[in-house]
């Protein structure tokens, strides 16, 4: 038994019956042609199978045109079907044009695949990278070139997915590798910074928990220490100085107290309890007046500062008698 | 279908033009009247009024410069106060004017102005004419070629000029595709071509895709102002320099005799060079020096290094358009399996060199780059007229330029890309930019430019009825269609409410309906009236020498004819004939001497006979 060629479509007699000079089989094929320009995919509508290559789309390009141009009627009466024919090659020539593009076809590959195709496509995909890395691999084995350069890509890859789970001081040390191998390394000085900084951060956080586990078990000395490896890790946070500065000051380091309390000011000109620090500092050296003007900007900035408040109290009253 | 009716290709060039056609599957050239290949394309009015086109226009264009147009094609499809139109009015000897409208150019050739597609007309006609002479008939079905970078409105020109010259102007195609039609026709071939066709006044360059005798155009390009005449004009140029440096600054551009005599030099000279290595430009008198001094000569050795080096820029330019052309079509020098040259200019070395060398490849010498265009035409034409079984052609051409609309702040907004196959629809939604808005008006434009004022304005309409709503909520449809022929449809549609306004383009080729049709009338009756006398002519002429022939051979057939009562009766009609014959003459009705002429022949015939000693009909026995 023949197969139909046009798949059980339903002709509309009107058509198939209009006065023109094309036969039977033609218009049928126009008719059907036109039926499915919606719906086809560029692959049927040139009549090639999935993932033929740009080439063969071409070549049916060229043997569909040849039934659709209207100019390959001359002289014949078409009706409607001129209108049928051109709308049909510009669906050819809109299939053709996706499909002999290579970058527009491969992604149109992708896009039409049937569903057992598209999970092999991915697997191979993923195949593919596997062996590119190797790849890689084993060119760096040999070629001792490729090989610096690819360990300093390889520093930097992992140092990029360091700093993403916030492991700073590993990622500058990765950083300070790759740039030591290849100092040209793109973008890679400027991820060092970022890391040292952000790693600075943590190890100034982490300066400041053992300051306080020291002065838990009093012992001031370690605690002050790590309290000024805090404030100078991370100059920015006005809290590690101000609590270097009390540590000073119960250690009676007077000086070294008013160095740190200046720096939280520095750090932070609006951060009350620096004032209020360096208002003990000054309290301690004698200095009233200037003491009484630290507490009061304390108290302004931040009025929760009981401490402060106590401490003016103090002062004003003395000051009385 | 028989193929009855003849049919053409012409090539209607910027300084040449040829005719061809197909004859038995075999494309061929025509010859006109003098049997040249080439008719320059010019057109002149001459002193006593006479219009004068081809070999004999070029030939009294020097002692009758400002009434012979030559590179009509420069300025056709243009506007007036066009950068080219501008620029051309400053070297050319004829004069320009606006056209009623002040769009278009006109042209003054003997004191009345003509349109310029009606100048093309006339050498359209000129071929035409050839073309009835070779076929012994009625030729009006044509196919007429166009540099691929013409506008649409500059094709709708060129198609009006053939309708004025009485042709039916079948399809327009590009010059390129057309000659690699011609190279292609009845090989079997897989490949890509690039032809690089620089003419008299233009340059082209095509990338094609051919296979299975499908002719897919991939990319065009070109500079519609970069050709021979810009050789030509830096050989011109540099002789008038010289000739003022050498002459105390005597400026022979301010004479238009001399300078059309330069013209011709330059021509000449730039020809020679293509085969020798000097050419010799001499021109005798060529100034006056002044009151009582001696007339002035020109004489000057032109070598080819200096030929190439005043013209390096211009041969630049062709390469650079070459290059963008073929990133456009996507491709890599190397990958073209073959590079066509076309057109005159191509003979020159420099240009093949230069081709050579950025090809890296041996352009083909498989053509004939002036006669391969017209060819190419004439297949086409064929092709669009029978049904080919074994020898089929399908051309795929592509759009020159981008078409599109003008949008808010007056830029161009692309909706066909250029080099987009045809026939092609696209559609672009676009909204509305103020509040309440009822109406847009919608400018086709056509160009490279993101500026709309710099594009070629096609035509324009207006949609209204759009329903009033905050600026940007009003969704509109703007759809273009190019038909199979080249025809821009237009249409925008407001998506909500459904109202539609469409146009056909009809790029205006300066002409209007009215002017066309005056000018169409115009034509008949002069071709009415010029083949009545032509033909009065002819059969006047035939009449008197068969009168002369009856009465030479009377003397002899008498005596034979006086022997037969028949031969009286017969000696008196053919008296009769001759004086009726006579009185037809004198009348100069067409329909008198056809009718005599019959009558005469049947004389000369029975004289002739009984002359040679033939017997009598019905007369000795």
């Amino acid at each position: 038994m023949p197969v139909d060629r046009f798949q059980g479509f339903v002709f509309n007699a009107a058509d198939l019956s209009e006065d023109v000079d094309l036969d039977p089989e033609r218009r049928k094929e126009i008719l059907f042609a036109q039926g499915h320009v919606g719906d086809f995919t560029h692959w049927q509508v040139l009549g090639i199978s999935w993932n033929a290559s740009a080439e063969a789309a071409r070549e049916a390009y060229r043997e569909k045109v040849k039934v659709f141009h209207p100019d390959r009627y001359p002289g014949q009466r078409l009706g409607s079907y001129r209108a049928r024919l051109e709308q049909v090659f510009r669906r050819l020539t809109e299939a053709r044009d996706v499909l002999s593009n290579e970058a527009a076809r491969a992604a149109y590959v992708r896009q039409s695949a049937p569903p057992d195709e598209f999970a092999r496509a991915e697997a191979q995909r993923l195949d593919d990278e596997a062996r590119a890395r190797e790849r890689r691999a084993r060119l760096a084995r040999t070629n001792p070139l490729v090989a610096r350069v690819s360990r300093a890509h390889e520093m930097v890859e992992r140092a990029k997915r360091q700093m993403a789970e916030g492991r700073f001081a590993q990622a500058l040390n990765d950083l300070s590798t790759a740039l030591a191998i290849d100092p040209t390394f793109p973008a890679a000085k400027a991820l060092a910074q970022e890391a040292r900084k952000r790693a600075n951060v943590e190890k100034a956080k982490d300066c400041w928990d053992k300051a306080h586990s020291a002065e838990a078990v009093n012992n001031l000395e370690l605690a002050l220490e790590m309290a000024a490896a805090a404030a100078e890790g991370d100059p920015s946070n006005p809290r590690y100085p101000v609590f270097a500065a009390r540590l000073a000051l119960r250690r009676g380091a007077r000086d070294e107290a008013r160095a740190h309390a200046e720096a939280a000011l520095r750090a932070a000109p609006a951060h009350g309890p620096a004032h209020e620090v360096l208002g003990e500092v000054l309290v301690e050296q004698g200095d009233r007046a200037g003491a009484k003007r630290e507490f009061e900007r304390a108290l302004e900035l931040d009025p929760t500062l009981e401490g402060a408040r106590d401490r003016l109290k103090r002062l004003r009253w003395s000051f009385l008698g | 279908m028989s193929e009855t009716e003849p049919f053409v290709g012409i090539d209607l060039g910027t300084t040449n033009s040829v005719v061809g056609t197909v004859i038995d599957g075999v494309p061929r050239v025509i010859a006109n009247r003098i049997g040249q290949i080439l008719t320059p394309s010019v057109v002149a009015v001459s002193k006593n009024g006479k219009r004068l086109v081809g070999n004999i226009a070029k030939r009294q264009a020097i002692t009758n410069a400002e009434n012979s147009v030559f590179a009509a094609k420069r300025l056709i499809g243009r506007r007036w106060g066009s950068k080219e139109i501008e620029d051309a009015r400053r070297i050319l000897p004829y004069q320009l004017v606006p056209g009623p409208e002040g769009h278009d150019v006109r042209v003054v050739l003997g004191g009345r102005t003509f349109a310029i597609p009606e100048v093309s007309a006339m050498v359209l006609a000129e071929l035409k004419a050839d073309a009835e002479a070779f076929f012994g008939r009625r030729v009006a079905k044509a196919v007429v070629t166009v540099p691929a970078y013409f506008n649409d409105g500059q094709r709708q020109a060129t198609k009006d000029a053939g309708r004025i010259a009485g042709l039916d102007v079948l399809r327009i195609i590009n010059e390129p595709t057309s000659a690699a039609l011609a190279y292609g026709f009845g090989k079997q071939m897989e490949k890509k071509v690039v032809v690089f066709d620089l003419g008299g006044g233009t340059f082209d360059v095509s990338v094609l895709d051919i296979g299975k005798s499908v002719y897919d155009v991939v990319a065009v390009g070109g500079d519609t102002y970069l050709g021979g005449e810009d050789f030509d004009r830096r050989i011109m140029d540099w002789l008038t320099f010289s000739f003022a440096k050498e002459n105390q600054g005597i400026d022979l551009r301010q004479d238009t005799m001399a300078l059309q005599r330069l013209r011709d030099a330059a021509e000449k000279a730039k020809i020679e060079l293509s085969a020798a290595q000097n050419a010799a430009i001499h021109l005798p008198f060529l100034a006056a020096a002044g009151e009582g001094k001696a007339a002035l000569h020109l004489a000057k050795q032109l070598a080819r290094e200096k030929l190439e080096e005043l013209t390096k820029d211009l041969v630049d330019r062709c390469i650079q358009v070459t290059e963008r052309t073929l990133r456009d079509a996507g491709i890599r020098p190397a990958q073209v399996g073959e590079v066509l040259l076309v057109g005159g200019m191509t003979r020159v070395p420099r240009i093949q060199q230069a081709v050579k060398q950025f090809f890296g490849r041996e352009p083909s010498r498989g053509v004939h780059p002036e006669e391969v265009v017209a060819l190419g035409a004439a297949i086409q034409a064929h092709a669009l007229l029978y049904p080919q079984k074994d020898r089929e052609v399908l051309l795929l051409d592509v759009t020159p330029q981008n078409l599109g609309i003008m949008v808010v702040g007056g830029y161009f907004a692309t909706i066909i890309p250029k080099n987009t196959t045809v026939p092609t629809s696209q559609t672009h939604t676009f909204t509305t930019v103020q509040d309440q808005q009822t109406s847009v008006r919608i400018a086709v434009l056509q160009g490279g430019s993101e500026k709309a004022i710099e594009n070629e304005l096609l035509g324009e309409f207006i949609l209204d009825g759009i329903r009033a709503a905050r600026r940007g909520e009003v969704e509109i449809e703007v759809a273009f269609d190019i038909s199979a022929d080249g025809i821009v449809a237009v249409a925008a549609r407001d998506v909500d409410t459904g109202q539609r306004q469409s146009i056909t383009v009809t790029a205006t080729s300066g002409l209007t309906e009215n002017e066309l049709r005056r000018i169409l009338d115009e034509n008949l009756d002069e071709l009415l009236e010029r083949k009545q006398s032509g033909e009065l002519e002819r059969l006047r002429e035939r009449a008197q020498a068969m009168i002369e022939e009856i009465e030479g051979l009377t003397p002899q057939v008498r005596d034979a004819l006086d022997r037969s009562h028949y031969g009286k009766d017969a000696l008196q009609k053919a008296e009769g004939v001759v004086s009726r014959a006579r009185a037809a003459i004198a009348s100069q009705d067409l329909q008198q001497m056809a009718a005599s002429e019959e009558q005469l022949d049947r004389t000369v015939q029975l004289f002739k006979g009984l002359a040679g000693g033939a017997p009598v009909p019905g007369g000795e026995a």
